[in-house]
C-alpha cells in the first residue's frame, strides 16, 4: 500500500446516508454514498457537521469501493453520534475530507496494530484493501464488542481480542487489555506500531514502547 | 475534544515519520521554533490596522508555508512518511522576493544600521525576523545531520524561504513604520 497521495486534497461534500447496521449496543455502521470523485487511502478519516457540531470518523470501507463506511460509537450525551444513530436513511449529511495521515506504510518492521472499540475502524479498511501480514490487538470490554472479528482475523498474521470485562473464550482472546498483553506476549524488538483509541490507551502504550520496544515506529490516532 | 494523550509526558514525542524522539531532538528544537515563528507572525498580523487587509492575507499565506515547511523538519529525510508530504514549492520563494521589491519601492535606501522598533506592528516584524533567523540556523544544523543526498533537497528549499523570509520580515518592519509616518531610528555608533 502506498502513502497518502499528494492528490488526495480534502474538500466539502454532501453524502446521503444509505444504510445503518448495528454492530453492538453501542456501536453502528453508517454507510453513505460516496460523493462523484471522493477517494481516500486505508486509514483516513471524513469529518460530519451536524448543526454547529463536526466529528471526525474513520473511514472503514476500502478505497475504490462504492460506498463510504463508517463504524461510529454512539456516545452517551454525544450529540453528533446520538443524532447519526437516529438519522432516517436517505438524510443528506455535509462532510469534508478525507482528512489525516493515519496510513499505513510497509517496512522491513513487523506491523503492530493496536485498536480500542470504534478506532478498529482505520484497519479494518487497510485489510479491506488488502493488507496482510499484521499483529492486531482489539481491545473491547465484552466479546460483543468484537465488531469485524472475522474480517480482521483473515487479514491478520495474528489476531488478539483483549477483554477487560469477561472472561476469555477462544485461542484468540486474552484477558486483560492491550497493554497488557503487550507487557506480556509480546517479545521484545523494533516494530512499527500503529495505535487507534481512547486517549489512556495511546498513552500507556505510547509509554511501553518507549520500555520495551525502543527504536520502534509510532503512528497514532485519537478516538473519542 | 480532548487533544492530549499525555505520551510526551515522559519527555519523548514521535516524529511524522513515526520515530520517537526526545523532545530536545534537533528536529523537534527545529519545528518547535518554526512554530514559534508563526505564533510570532500571527501577533503581527493581528496587530495591523483594519485597513491592511492585503498585509494580513500575504502573513496568513506565509505562515501556511511554515506548516508544509514543519511537515518536512518533523521527518526523517527518506523516511516513506515524505511521501505523503506536500513538496516545498521553490516558487514561494521568488514570491517573497517579489512582496520584497514591491514594499522596498517606497522605501528610502538604508544608510546605517536601524533599531528594531517603531510603531508596535514594526517592533513585531523585527522580533519575528530573529526568531526566523534562529529557526533558520536550526534547519542548517539540520540539513548538516544526514549525508548530502536528495533525501535534504526539501530543507534546502525551507533555508532558501526562510532566508528570503527573514528578508521580508525586515522590509516589513520598514514598510509598516513609513506607513505610520514613524522614520526608522538611526543607530548611532
Amino acid at each position: 500500500m502506498e502513502s497518502v497521495s499528494r492528490d488526495l486534497q480534502p474538500g466539502p461534500f454532501a453524502a446521503r446516508i444509505l444504510s445503518r447496521r448495528w454492530l453492538s449496543p453501542t456501536a453502528f455502521e453508517l454507510t453513505l454514498e460516496r460523493p462523484p470523485g471522493f477517494d481516500f487511502q486505508p486509514g483516513q478519516r471524513v469529518r460530519l457537521g451536524i448543526g454547529p457540531n463536526a466529528r471526525d470518523y474513520s473511514i472503514a470501507a476500502a478505497p475504490g469501493g462504492p460506498d463510504i463506511v463508517l463504524c461510529i460509537r454512539r456516545v452517551a450525551g454525544g450529540e453528533v453520534s446520538t443524532w447519526l444513530s437516529k438519522a432516517g436513511i436517505g438524510t443528506e449529511l455535509c462532510g469534508s475530507g478525507p482528512h489525516g495521515y493515519f496510513t499505513f506504510t510497509p517496512s522491513p518492521r513487523p506491523a503492530i496494530f493496536v485498536a480500542t472499540g470504534t478506532g478498529v475502524a482505520p484497519f479494518v479498511s487497510m485489510a479491506r484493501a488488502g493488507t496482510k501480514g499484521f499483529t492486531l490487538l482489539h481491545g473491547v470490554k465484552r466479546v460483543e464488542d468484537l465488531f469485524y472479528r472475522n474480517l480482521l482475523a483473515a487479514s491478520a498474521q495474528r489476531y488478539i481480542a483483549c477483554l477487560s470485562e469477561e472472561a476469555p473464550v477462544g485461542s484468540d482472546v486474552f484477558a486483560g487489555r492491550v497493554t497488557r498483553h503487550l507487557e506480556r506476549q509480546v517479545p521484545p524488538g523494533t516494530c512499527d506500531f500503529y495505535l487507534c483509541g481512547r486517549s489512556e490507551m495511546i498513552r500507556d502504550v505510547t509509554w511501553l514502547i518507549d520500555d520495551r520496544f525502543p527504536g520502534s515506529r509510532v503512528y497514532s490516532e485519537i478516538f473519542y | 475534544m480532548k487533544i492530549y494523550t499525555g505520551g510526551g509526558d515522559r519527555g519523548k514525542t514521535s516524529l511524522f515519520s513515526g520515530e520517537r524522539v526526545g523532545k530536545d531532538n534537533n528536529r523537534i528544537e527545529a519545528y518547535g521554533d518554526l512554530d514559534e515563528l508563526n505564533a510570532v507572525l500571527g501577533a503581527l498580523a493581528a496587530g495591523l490596522p483594519e485597513a491592511s487587509p492585503g498585509l494580513q492575507a500575504e502573513l496568513q499565506a506565509i505562515q501556511s508555508d511554515l506548516f508544509r515547511i514543519g511537515a518536512w523538519l518533523a521527518t526523517t529525510p527518506g523516511a516513506s512518511a515524505a511521501e505523503s508530504l506536500p513538496p516545498i514549492d521553490p516558487g514561494r520563494s521568488v514570491w517573497l522576493e517579489g512582496a520584497i521589491d514591491r514594499m522596498e519601492e517606497d522605501l528610502s535606501p538604508l544608510k546605517t544600521f536601524i533599531l528594531p522598533g517603531g510603531h508596535p506592528s514594526a517592533a513585531w516584524a523585527h522580533v519575528a525576523r530573529t526568531v526566523c533567523r534562529r529557526v533558520e540556523r536550526r534547519v542548517v544544523r539540520l540539513a548538516g545531520d544526514p549525508p548530502p543526498g536528495e533525501a535534504v533537497a526539501p530543507l534546502g528549499r525551507a533555508m532558501i524561504y526562510l532566508n528570503r523570509l527573514s528578508d521580508y520580515l525586515f522590509v516589513f518592519a520598514r514598510h509598516c513604520n513609513r506607513r505610520h509616518g514613524i522614520a526608522d531610528t538611526p543607530w548611532k555608533a
